[in-house]
């Protein structure tokens, strides 16, 4: 299914067709467009001779299936099968601008003049009809699209497509139009199948994700620190460099742009544009600091504000001043986002003065006024072709993503697609904005309200098109708009009334969410009166309906009660359903008032929810919402019941878990984890009550059901606690501190800074090598040989070198990263320097070329080069001098054979006194202990076999030994205890290990051969490449390392697998999702590939409460994980973690960390330094 | 770090298609289904495998293709939406959540539709509390849980399985639906 496009001119131009038009309106929305050209007409329906039937509506369908309703409306005025009908919407070039599709309006109000151009057509065609057969148009009827006499059942009809043959017919859409009466309805008013299902449903719907164009290139951007921030002096004036030399590596790229605080890339392919955006090194001001927005009434209180009077009514200071119960409150919503789960994406075609943009906009009209501004083009020149896209709910980054891509074609002067991270999109879509609600009032002493004084203060504007203020194009001067003011106006008949807003500019960018306004409003309106009606003593809907006089409210109200089965109480029952869990009934109800104030009605709502709350925990479960919903006539019931569905759903879960929280200066969630939202195993039942009204005009729909959900949860919280909550979302915190139980203890503050351990390395190796360096000579050169002929090796010889270069990982250091193989250059970080590994090719200049075998022997035994030079010892010449000589000389073979690569390799950058090679003699003298490996009789062939693998070539001991101050491999007990290469920790392969079950020779085993053991975990950071060089060996070589390695091992477990499901049991029963960063972060980002009972995902499931990271005696191989995941796993079987380097921030990493430690390995202790140790591994990422 | 192997290029099976790609083995597939084979069906989401919006099928097992390789797939068979039914010859999965209106934007469908079709392979009667744990790392922003856990319960029936799965529907909603 392609979204259809056609033009409206060219369709005016045919013959043997109908339009109906209207001269276009000029709208003037909250966000402006401006005027059409004189004379201009917009296209509302248009028939052919064919057979066709498009109509046309300015509005877009965001998944709220408007598209089938619309289309419903105009096949039974025109009494035409529903599938004859096409809708076109929201195109600018196609379609009549109705402004932004907004507040719930599309069937309510701009499907008017479509219904009624549907209605003149009929009329029109009938007329037409009469003519041609001869019969009054009275006694004339329309079935499915032909029209014949009434009377007969003869063939005497003729179809609207033959009425059409030859003609040419334009009607200007009349004001007053017959309509059908609603008695006659065959479509409207049936439960009709979405049109747009089956395309979806198999991969064939075009979304605006999925538009492509020829010679379309790929967009990316790279937003400022300030994320989420829109407004004040720094805004567009923020960047200091861009380096583009750090992208210049990248194939595939076309350009970076600049312009103020906007930057993007462009790449011939999506992965190279998202990863030029990734490297790119940008250079910022540091933004400045955000109000504290922890505590939001307060910072809401301090936001600059001017007041408007909506009502006043009685006296409401005299009456609450003589209230027998003053009750004064305070309600507090925090700020929430839309959360499309697709980040927003659009293409662009700017050239030669025009612009053609693909976009998923909610509003195509305004977006095109600001592609104008943007551009500095007419709007005539601009057209916006919408396409479907991630449901919206109010305003996410489809406009921002959209003048993103117009950018980035016009500087490429190409077709450019961009699409937004998630990272970007949770941080920078307009959010819904926080709100407080505060009411002064009271109960008289007869239990009547004394007085309802209401301010609301709503921290919110349109949120401007952010490539306008990043370009500097538009000022960042945070308009103030006047949108607090939806549904402020309390339903009861309060006798002393007063409804204040204080209009305000955002904190940070705001813009509408569903339910604008009116679901925070309704919140405190609903749960006050729940408190009214407990200190009244009174059943919470029975007090409701005292004061409620709205007759279709009234009807609502009793028949949602009766359904649900409402239990009648004048108090909290706090009925316990088991130990500490007990449940509630919750009341509240709605008519979504919307639009400039006053505004007026969408449909009417009201809700009972069931909850159960566990007092000890805090958790909340909302199991059933009976939720009722009178919409006037309903076009599609089908679709206002989906829409319900999805209101209560995204309503409960905005309820229970929603909170965007913020760092000093910027929005701090940026995935699922820190910003989760309802899941499958959370969503309650939902008992739908459809109002049937078909005589009353059709009510939007999209909106109503989310606006008495936060009050019906916290009243029935009340009913099942007595505790009163008005602050959402009702998180386990909130809860139980509402409830006075004891909190969880804070974590361990971080301990002082010390200094790192390689400083105090390098003093003390300062001293000893300058002392042992006088005495010792340099070595001499060996003389160069001309390179020996490949032929002169044997096959099996070279194949054997091969299999040994894989044992010895000559690769995984003598390459770069996507460089060839061996041609060294590699940058190898260590404590005294960065050194550079050598170019292992024999390339005659640069790499071995020249070297005997005599010079590569002394090399691998002695760490000397064939000119004379010490090598450094990160070359690990202290094992390889272990190996036996026709190994040696196999692996010279193959070395030798390999194709020759010019690739000389960079000056080593090394500390002084590091820098002075020489100094190394000094080394060797100290640690060096040459001699091939001798065989230990007393042990089996394979453990000997095992024991050189390791000991030599293998080298496991270079990072897994500690090293000593002079960074020599420490001996005796400390081999194999666990070393640090690279910030990795390399774990300790003896009974040091830490890991909960003791490696046995059959996991080791699994582990080298697979990169992964069910016990201990996968293979990360520098092992991974070292698992994959093993392919190469035979199974007997791995194993027989692993016998020799299980020889260092503790105990063998007795019943491992039972020792594993007991572990991973506890540690899973533990789990808090909803409770704490931590515990969010964990369910949303690492759950579905590492929780126990997750879905079967392809590659392993490593189980966190086994891994030796998690329970290491340091934190950095889980950091290093977390934040870069496992880039090039060891195998394919094992599936491929990604990192959260750039979807996290340290803090969030910190209590990720602390999580997994304290709930996975519950009997280590908490590990200290860990946010420092965060900050390390951010800074030095490492080459792995 | 390059192996020599990495120069060649990637063989692996989409759809029942044999494909040769000269890309780098660390290319995520969401990019190379959908830009390189035109395949709108996986969605890119969140790039993190938290939504599942890009699931796809690697040898009959649910993989978020936002993460996966294509070292990870090569010499494997993959399976998109397209792949599993087409609009004439939908899989039953997929005609049950077409009959169950089980979308509303419709972005996540791909995820939700490709999870449910591997689990229903595994389970092929499950409970409705083991659908809901089975698409609990699947998320939808609409709201349209009721509708999907509807259309899996109906796929399990219709693929033959499912006395236990028509009873459990009807807890969905309870006997009070209108």
């Amino acid at each position: 299914m392609t979204e259809p496009t056609p033009t409206p001119s060219a369709l005016l131009e045919r013959t043997g067709t109908l339009a109906i038009l209207r001269p276009s309106q000029h709208v003037r929305g909250l966000v402006p467009t401006a005027p059409p050209p004189e004379g201009a007409l917009d296209l509302f329906l248009f028939l052919d001779d064919a057979g066709a039937v498009m109509a046309f509506n300015g509005h877009v369908d965001l998944g709220t299936g408007i598209r089938t309703a619309l289309a419903q409306i105009v096949a039974e005025e025109l009494d035409l099968p529903l599938a004859a009908v096409t809708m076109v919407l929201g195109h600018t070039g196609g379609t009549p601008n109705q402004g932004a599709t907004i507040a719930s309006d599309s069937i309510q109000v701009s499907a008017i003049p479509l219904r009624r151009a549907a209605a003149q057509a009929r009329h029109h065609l009938v007329a037409l009809a009469a003519a041609a057969l001869g019969v009054p148009a009275d006694e004339l009827i329309v079935s499915d699209g032909v029209v014949h006499p009434r009377a007969s059942g003869s063939n005497a009809g003729i179809s609207y497509a033959t009425l059409l043959a030859g003609r040419q017919d334009r009607l200007m859409l009349e004001d007053s139009v017959t309509l059908k009466p609603a008695g006659d309805y065959r479509i409207v008013g049936q439960r009709v199948p979405r049109v747009d299902i089956p395309a979806k449903a198999t991969g064939a719907f075009v979304y605006v994700h999925d538009v492509r164009v020829p010679g379309m290139l790929h967009g990316r951007v790279v937003r400022p620190p300030y994320a989420g921030v829109d407004a004040g002096d720094f805004i567009g004036h923020s960047l200091i460099k861009v380096d583009e030399a750090s992208v210049a590596h990248i194939p595939g790229l076309v350009a970076v742009v600049t312009m103020g605080d906007f930057i993007g890339v462009v790449a011939e392919r999506e992965e190279q544009a998202a990863e030029a955006a990734r490297c790119l090194k940008v250079e910022w001001k540091a933004p400045p600091p955000l109000p504290e927005l922890k505590d939001l009434a307060q910072a809401l209180r301090a936001n600059p504000s001017t007041t408007r009077v909506l009502a006043d009514q009685g006296d409401a200071d005299a009456a609450r001043a003589a209230a027998a119960i003053p009750m004064d409150r305070t309600y507090v919503w925090p700020y929430q986002m839309h959360g499309s789960i697709g980040p927003s994406c659009a293409v662009a075609d700017v050239r030669d003065g025009q612009a053609t943009i693909w976009s998923g906009t909610q509003n195509p009209f305004p977006l095109r006024l600001d592609i104008s501004i943007l551009l500095g083009i007419e709007e005539a020149d601009i057209e916006i072709l919408r396409f479907e896209a991630a449901g919206c709910y109010g305003r996410n980054c489809a406009d921002d993503v959209a003048a993103d891509a117009a950018l980035l074609s016009r500087a490429v002067g190409r077709p450019v697609r961009v699409q937004l991270t998630r990272e970007q999109e949770h941080a920078w879509e307009p959010k819904g904005a926080a709100q407080l609600m505060e009411v002064k009032g009271g109960l008289n002493a007869d239990g009547t309200p004394a007085a309802y004084d209401f301010a609301t203060s709503y921290p919110s504007n349109a949120a401007t098109t952010l490539a306008l203020l990043l370009t500097g194009r538009v000022p960042a001067n945070n308009p103030v708009f006047e949108m607090g003011d939806r549904t402020a106006i309390p339903p009861y008949a309060y006798d002393n009334l007063r409804v204040k807003a204080h209009d305000m500019a955002p904190i940070v960018r705001a813009a509408w969410l569903r339910g604008v306004s009116a679901l925070p409003n309704s919140f405190a309106h609903e749960s006050y009166i729940d408190e009214l009606a407990a200190a009244a003593g009174v059943d919470p809907v029975e007090y409701r309906l005292r004061y409620l006089h709205d007759p279709r409210a009234v009807d609502l109200v009793k028949e949602v009660a009766a359904r649900a089965s409402w239990e009648h109480h004048t108090a909290p029952r706090q009925e316990v359903v088991d130990g500490d869990v007990v449940r509630g009934q919750g009341f509240a109800y709605a008519l979504y008032v919307h639009s400039k104030f006053p505004g007026y009605g969408a449909a009417w709502s009201a809700w009972v929810a069931d909850v159960e709350v566990n007092k000890r925990t805090g958790d909340v479960a909302v199991k059933r919402v009976v939720v009722g919903q009178d919409s006037g006539l309903m076009i599609n019931p089908a679709g206002i019941e989906h829409q319900i569905h999805g209101n209560v759903i995204q309503a409960t879960s905005r309820a229970l878990k929603e909170e965007v929280s913020f760092s000093e200066t910027a929005v701090a969630d940026k995935e699922w984890g820190a910003y989760p939202i309802l899941t499958f195993p959370e969503v309650p039942v939902i008992n739908v009550v459809l109002m049937p009204r078909p005589d009353d005009p059709p009510l939007g729909s999209g909106e109503s059901a989310s606006v008495p959900s936060a009050a019906a949860i916290a009243n029935a919280i009340f009913d099942a606690t007595g505790v009163r909550l008005r602050e959402p979302p009702f998180t386990p915190e909130r809860v139980r501190a509402a409830l006075g139980n004891p909190l969880p203890p804070e974590p361990p503050a971080p301990p002082a800074k010390k200094r790192p351990w390689f400083a105090l390395a390098g003093a003390a190796l300062a001293g000893a090598l300058g002392m042992a360096a006088v005495a010792l000579p340099i070595r001499g050169a060996i003389a160069p040989i001309t390179r020996p002929d490949p032929a002169s090796f044997s096959a099996d010889m070279i194949a054997r070198g091969r299999q040994l270069a894989a044992l010895g990982d000559c690769a995984v250091c003598h390459t770069v990263p996507g460089g060839t193989v061996n041609a060294g250059g590699r940058a190898l970080e260590t404590p005294y320097g960065t050194v550079y590994s050598t170019n292992l090719t024999p390339d005659p200049e640069t790499g071995i070329g020249r070297w005997s075998y005599a010079a590569f022997e002394r090399a691998m035994r002695e760490g000397i080069s064939r000119d004379g030079r010490h090598l450094y010892p990160a070359f690990p010449y202290t094992s390889f001098t272990r190996t036996s000589d026709t190994d040696l000389q196999a692996l010279y073979a193959f070395l030798m054979s390999q194709a020759p690569v010019v690739a000389p390799t960079p000056e080593a950058k090394m500390a002084f006194p590091f820098n002075i090679r020489p100094l190394m003699a000094g080394w060797n003298t100290l640690f060096l202990r040459p001699g091939q490996m001798q065989a230990d009789p007393a042990r089996s062939p394979q453990w000997n076999r095992g024991a050189y693998l390791v000991e030599s070539l293998g080298h496991c001991g270079a990072c897994h030994t500690p090293r000593n101050l002079l960074g020599a491999e420490k001996t005796g007990a400390a081999y194999l205890a666990g070393g640090m290469v690279d910030g990795w920790e390399a774990p300790a392969l003896t009974a040091l290990s830490k890991a909960p079950i003791p490696w046995t020779e059959a996991e080791l085993f699994s582990y080298l051969r697979t990169g992964f053991s069910r016990f201990h975990g996968t293979a990360a950071g520098p092992m991974a490449p070292v698992v994959e060089e093993l392919a190469a060996l035979p199974d007997a070589d791995i194993r027989a390392m692993a016998t020799y390695l299980a020889s260092f091992s503790g105990p063998v477990p007795a019943d491992p697998v039972a020792q594993a499901a007991a572990l991973q049991a506890e540690a899973t029963a533990s789990l808090r999702p909803l409770d704490s960063l931590g515990g969010r972060l964990y369910e949303g980002a690492c759950a579905a590939c590492h929780a126990e009972s997750g879905p079967t995902l392809f590659g392993v499931r490593p189980a966190l409460a086994l891994n030796t990271n998690v329970h290491a005696a340091r934190p950095d191989n889980l950091i290093r994980v977390i934040l870069d995941g496992i880039p090039k796993p060891a195998a394919r079987d094992l599936g491929d973690m990604p990192g959260f380097r750039d979807s996290f921030d340290d803090g969030q990493v910190a209590a990720l960390v602390r999580y997994l430690r304290a709930k996975f390995a519950p009997n280590a202790p908490a590990w200290s330094g860990v946010d420092e140790a965060v900050a390390l591994a951010r800074a030095n990422p490492g080459s792995h | 770090m390059s192996l020599p192997e990495h120069a060649a290029p990637v063989s692996f099976e989409v759809n029942g298609v044999a494909h040769s790609l000269d890309l780098p083995r660390e290319t995520r597939l969401i990019y190379v289904l959908r830009n390189d084979l035109q395949l709108n069906g996986p969605k890119f989401g969140c790039g993190l495998g938290e939504c599942g919006a890009c699931t796809v099928l690697v040898d009959g097992v649910a993989a978020r293709a936002c993460v996966l390789t294509l070292k990870s797939v090569e010499g494997r068979k993959v399976t998109t939406l397209e792949g599993l039914g087409t609009l004439d010859l939908p899989h039953p999965v997929q005609a049950a959540f077409i009959t169950a209106q089980a979308a509303q934007c419709g972005y996540c469908l791909n995820g939700m539709i490709m999870t449910a079709a591997a689990f229903l392979s595994r389970h092929p009667a499950p409970t409705l509390d083991e659908a809901r744990e089975a698409l609990r790392y699947n998320l939808c922003r609409c709201g349209t849980h009721v509708e999907i856990l509807r259309a899996v319960m109906l796929a399990a029936q219709a693929m033959g399985a499912g006395s236990t799965a028509a009873g459990a529907a009807t807890t969905l909603e309870g006997a009070d639906h209108d």
